[in-house]
Parts: structure tokens; C-alpha cells; sequence
């Protein structure tokens, strides 16, 4: 019985190389930037790869590289829905296929691969003066728009709050006056808050029901998002409720939260009351809350 | 000592691959259905509509677990963090056992997310059975081991694919899922013969059968899911139960998908393969045979590369 010419690690580096190499196997084996744990030329091929009747070596792994490109980038594709169809046919991949070479996937799950993309994006994003002619901000969109895109798809799988009982506005409307300020409210764990340089959630909702959309001037916005019933649903919020919710969520008593409100926001001090009133109200409503502690 | 059928666990009939795009009608309607398989990775991680809809179906159905991502081949050291999730799930699902792929998936901390082959040698044979008694003690589940369908061979095998399989089978003492398109394709990929494959593995130790379409590229077969069965594969399913008898089997089908009656319609075609069997050596041309005349029911597309396709993605229209 003759020893294997190569150990399995040797073999199971090299091939991982060469078919996730973004030139493909040839390039790989071509390339002198490529550490390969075997070293054979492109003739030499198949003394790691056997040749087939209808294939060469070289044929045959060039399946799997094609597979492994065509498979992930369909992942990002669907994980990232509206911006693939928010971006002119081809710059999608683009983007994609340098994120997978800069990020390659790792761990168990492929519900994580696309989780670093707005980062990635943002990090490479085209400067202003190089972006297309009369758009210049549309890289600062498109970064947004994956930045929601990925807490919509992080909400909808996460902890979420089914099965907790509801916090009702009866319960609320129970705690005695005098100790609001000092409530705190336990917001539900997929709550999410979200501070955007564009309008984009009506784009967003426009492009899931796959309508036409202009992308939106540029503008200070503010979103939630959350669950219910497993759906996950969008809000958006002023920059007043967004403070305040902000403030709440990071743990603050109500009085404290409306606090820092007014201090970083003055003009919110008018009309507050009853617009606190209504803020709570459509908040316990849309299950932003689940609990609250009294001191 | 001979060995009960199915190494003794339960025929369950003739099951579906559940898959995100048919979990309203499964909700709705609740069709008959003999059993489901899910694909662990997918449901792992899900705190959300996934999870519970997994949850509702295991309430109702006989539960498989399928994974892609054991990697039983690779030189990383086993994931054992993915393991106990594997056997979380598995006990809160009542799982009757828990497959994976007889291949790697990724290397040095990677993973390609692809059923990538092995060579077939004595080096990797023990390291595979090694790893399988890992994975079955932590399991404390039945392991099932299916064999994938490959596009490359290794000039380091050194032993024919149905005899690895069956020595890791037996060596590690885990049950196998045979997955009768997958040796089809790869018989049209390395030139060997799918009935020998058919007729040499331990029937004994067949406690499932994978059923798929796949996609002809004219050179060589990709393992596509992404349409009904073709009929050299149904004959070599005639064949393989004719020699193992009663076996859970289950369709793949994940491109493409259609709506749940066309697929749940693809699986009941089996039965007329139950009575078929016994004719299957009158029954004209082998599969072999017939993979000559290239009777594959698709064949790829200019321009789109036709990718197997071993994961369900998971991402039911969160939007």
C-alpha cells in the first residue's frame, strides 16, 4: 500500500485556497503571492487532483470555485434584499465579492456571514468626489440603508418577546404620579434604535414591496425597531423621542431620561406632557416595553 | 452478529425537507405529511419565527435533524460548542437522529459553507472514524452519515467511495443516510458504477434515503435540488430498497422550490418504486445504462453557473 503523497491538512489548505482564490484555481497556483501548502504547477495539478474522462483537474476544481462565490454571494443577496435591488445590477456583487475576500466566512452559520457588510462598506466607501456625478451622497445612502437592513434581519431571528406577558398601559396608568420619575422602564430585547443620516425607512418599505423609490435627500432620522408575533416592524421616531427612548433603553428612570431630553434638546420642553402622554401610550402599544421597576 | 434493519431505528415513511418558503402553508394547513427534516444550522442560532415554527412542527411530526457544517472531515479540531448546540436542539425537538456530510467544509478557522470531498485513504479514514466517536458521545443521539456528491477525486484515494463509506460506517458504528442522487451524480463525475455502489454498502446501516433532482452540465452532474427526480435515480432507489427494505427516504428540494403539494407529490412517487423494486433487474436498462443516454431532466443555463446546493440559507422575508 503506498503512503499518500500529501498529509490531509496539506491537501484540505491547498484546495481551500485555490478555490476560494477571487482568480479562481489557475490564478492561484499561477500566483507567487499565494502560499500554498503544496507547491505544484499548473501541469503538475493532478498529482493533488485526479482528472476525470470529460475534465481536467484544473475543470474540476474550478467547479467548486465557481460554487463557492455564486453560493455566498446569493447569501448576501438574499440577507441583503433591498440594497442588492436598491443598487444598479452588478455593483451589488461588486461590493459583495470584496467583502467576502476581506471577510471570509467562518463558525457554523451562514446567519452571520453578512454580518460585518455595513462596516465593510463604510470602511471602503467611495470619497465623495469619486461617487457618481450630481449623487454624491449616495454611498452614505446605500451605508444606511445596510445598516437597517442588517438590524431588520438581526430583530426578526434574536431574542425577541413573545411569550412575555405584554406590558399594558392599565399597568402604567396604575403607578402613582408622584413616582414616575423614578420608573424605569425594561425595554423588550429586540428593541432596536437607530440614528440615520437618510429618511430611509419609507425607501425601505417601498423596495421590500419591491415599488419604485427615489433615494431621499440627505436628513437626520430616527428609527425603531422591533418585534411582535414574530413580524418585525419599523417606527420612526422624532429626534425628541429618539433622545428619550435612547436614554431609557440605556437603563435611565424616566425622570432622568426626560432630563437629558430637555438638556440636549430645549425646544422639547414645550407642550411635553401631553406629548410624553402619547409617546408612552404608542410605545406600550408597539411592545417597546416589557416590564417596569419601581425603587 | 447481524445487524437489525435501519440498525434498528424506525422507518418513518416518506418525509419533506422543510424549508422557509412553505412554513405558511405547513401553519395553515397542516398537510400529511410522514415526517419533516430540517437543516440544523438553520434553526442553531434562531431566537425568532424560524425557531417557533420549528417548535409547532415538532409537535405535530417526527423531527430529522440535517447539518452541513459538522465538517467530520476537516483537519480543524471539532466545534464543540456547535456540537452541544446540535444535541440542544436535538433533545428540545425530539430529533429521531442527527446527519451530516461525509466531507470537510473548511479549514484553518474557515469554512467555504460547500461539501467539500476527502480522499479516501487509510490517513482519513482514521481521522474520520476518530472524530465520529467524538461526535456520537456527544450526541448521545443516533448519527447518520450521508454520502455527499463530489466533483473532484484525490490522487491520494486509495479506496473506492462505497467501501470508505461502509468501513466508516462500521468502524464508527453510525447509521447511514444514502443519498441515492448524490452517488448517482457522482457516478457520472468519477466514472464509476452507481448500482455496484447501490449493492456494496451495509444495507443494514441504512437508516435513510435522500431523494433530489440534479442539473446535467453535459461534462459532469451538479447537485442542484432544484427539480424532480429523474428516473435512472429512481431505478437506483428501486434498487437500493429492494436490497435494504423499508427506509425512512426524504426529498430534497431547495432551488427553485415550488409549492408544498409539488414537492410533497415528488416523495409520494417513491411508493411506486416500492412495488417496482422487485422488478428492477427485469426492469431493462441499469441506471448506468440510461446515465449514458443523459436523460437528466435540467441542464444548465449559459451564463448562470449551476451550484450545488448542500444549505438552505434561512431568511424568511423579515422586511
Amino acid at each position: 500500500m503506498s503512503e499518500p503523497r500529501h498529509t490531509l491538512d496539506e491537501v484540505q489548505r491547498w484546495m481551500q485556497a485555490v478555490v476560494t482564490h477571487p482568480g479562481g484555481p489557475l490564478a492561484a497556483i499561477e500566483s507567487p503571492g499565494t502560499p500554498l501548502p503544496i507547491s505544484v504547477s499548473p501541469a503538475q495539478v493532478e498529482r493533488v487532483i485526479a482528472r476525470s474522462q470529460a475534465l481536467s483537474s484544473l475543470e474540476r476544481l474550478d467547479i467548486y470555485y465557481r460554487a463557492y462565490y455564486a453560493r455566498l454571494l446569493d447569501c448576501l443577496r438574499e440577507e441583503y434584499s433591498v440594497l442588492a435591488a436598491a443598487l444598479e445590477a452588478g455593483l451589488f456583487d461588486k461590493f459583495a465579492v470584496g467583502y467576502l475576500q476581506s471577510h471570509p466566512p467562518g463558525g457554523y452559520t451562514l446567519s452571520r456571514l453578512g454580518a460585518r457588510f455595513p462596516e465593510f462598506l463604510a470602511e471602503t466607501r467611495p470619497a465623495r468626489d469619486s461617487a457618481e456625478e450630481g449623487n454624491a451622497d449616495w454611498p452614505e445612502f446605500m451605508i444606511d440603508l445596510a445598516r437597517l437592513e442588517r438590524v431588520v434581519n438581526e430583530v426578526f431571528d434574536g431574542p425577541g418577546s413573545e411569550g412575555l406577558p405584554a406590558l399594558d398601559a392599565a399597568r402604567l396608568q396604575a403607578i402613582p404620579r408622584d413616582r414616575w420619575p423614578a420608573v424605569r422602564l425594561v425595554a423588550a430585547p429586540c428593541l432596536r434604535l437607530g440614528a440615520l443620516q437618510f429618511p430611509v425607512n419609507v425607501f425601505f418599505t417601498a423596495m421590500s414591496k419591491k415599488e419604485s423609490a427615489r433615494m431621499p435627500e440627505p436628513g437626520a432620522a430616527f428609527v425603531a425597531v422591533t418585534r411582535r408575533d414574530y413580524s418585525v416592524r419599523r417606527y420612526e421616531l422624532s429626534v425628541e423621542q429618539f433622545t428619550l427612548l435612547a436614554a431609557l433603553v440605556e437603563g435611565e428612570s424616566v425622570g432622568a431620561a426626560i432630563e437629558r431630553l430637555v438638556a440636549e434638546l430645549p425646544s422639547a420642553h414645550e407642550d411635553l406632557a401631553p406629548r410624553l402622554r402619547e409617546w408612552f401610550r404608542t410605545w406600550t402599544a408597539a411592545g417597546f416595553f416589557i416590564a417596569v421597576s419601581l425603587p | 452478529m447481524s445487524l437489525p434493519p435501519r440498525l434498528g431505528y424506525p422507518d418513518l415513511g416518506l418525509g419533506v425537507g422543510l424549508r422557509s418558503t412553505h412554513f405558511r402553508h405547513i401553519l395553515s394547513e397542516w398537510p400529511v405529511v410522514d415526517w419533516f427534516e430540517v437543516i440544523s444550522e438553520n434553526f442553531l442560532d434562531s431566537q425568532g419565527r424560524p425557531r417557533d415554527v420549528l417548535e409547532q412542527v415538532a409537535e405535530r411530526y417526527p423531527v430529522v435533524m440535517h447539518g452541513v457544517s459538522l465538517s467530520i472531515g476537516s483537519t480543524d479540531p471539532l466545534d464543540l460548542e456547535y456540537l452541544a448546540k446540535l444535541a440542544a436542539l436535538a433533545e428540545q425537538t425530539g430529533a429521531r437522529w442527527v446527519s451530516d456530510h461525509l466531507c470537510w467544509t473548511g479549514v484553518a478557522g474557515r469554512n467555504t459553507h460547500d461539501l467539500l470531498p476527502i480522499p479516501f485513504n487509510e490517513e482519513t479514514l482514521a481521522h474520520v472514524v476518530e472524530r465520529l466517536r467524538v461526535v456520537q458521545d456527544v450526541l448521545q443521539r443516533p448519527f447518520v452519515l450521508e454520502n455527499p456528491s463530489s466533483y473532484v477525486t484525490f490522487a491520494d484515494s486509495t479506496i473506492p467511495e462505497w467501501e470508505f463509506l461502509s468501513r466508516v460506517a462500521e468502524e464508527a458504528d453510525c447509521g447511514l443516510l444514502l443519498d441515492v442522487n448524490n452517488v448517482y451524480v457522482s457516478s457520472v463525475n468519477h466514472d464509476f458504477d452507481p448500482v455496484e455502489y447501490i449493492e456494496r454498502v451495509p444495507h443494514e446501516r441504512i437508516v435513510q434515503f435522500h431523494l433530489a433532482g440534479h442539473t446535467d452540465c453535459g461534462t459532469h452532474c451538479i447537485d442542484t435540488h432544484d427539480g424532480p427526480v429523474i428516473d435512472p435515480v429512481w431505478n437506483l432507489y428501486a434498487r437500493a430498497r429492494q436490497l435494504a427494505g423499508d427506509v425512512s427516504t426524504l426529498l430534497e428540494w431547495d432551488a427553485s422550490i415550488p409549492e408544498f403539494a409539488v414537492v410533497h407529490a415528488e416523495v409520494q412517487k417513491a411508493r411506486q418504486h416500492y412495488r417496482s423494486s422487485d422488478d428492477f433487474r427485469r426492469g431493462g436498462d441499469s441506471p448506468r445504462r440510461e446515465r449514458g443516454l443523459r436523460e437528466s431532466g435540467r441542464t444548465s443555463v449559459p451564463g448562470h453557473p449551476a451550484v450545488s446546493n448542500p444549505v438552505s440559507f434561512l431568511m424568511p422575508d423579515p422586511n
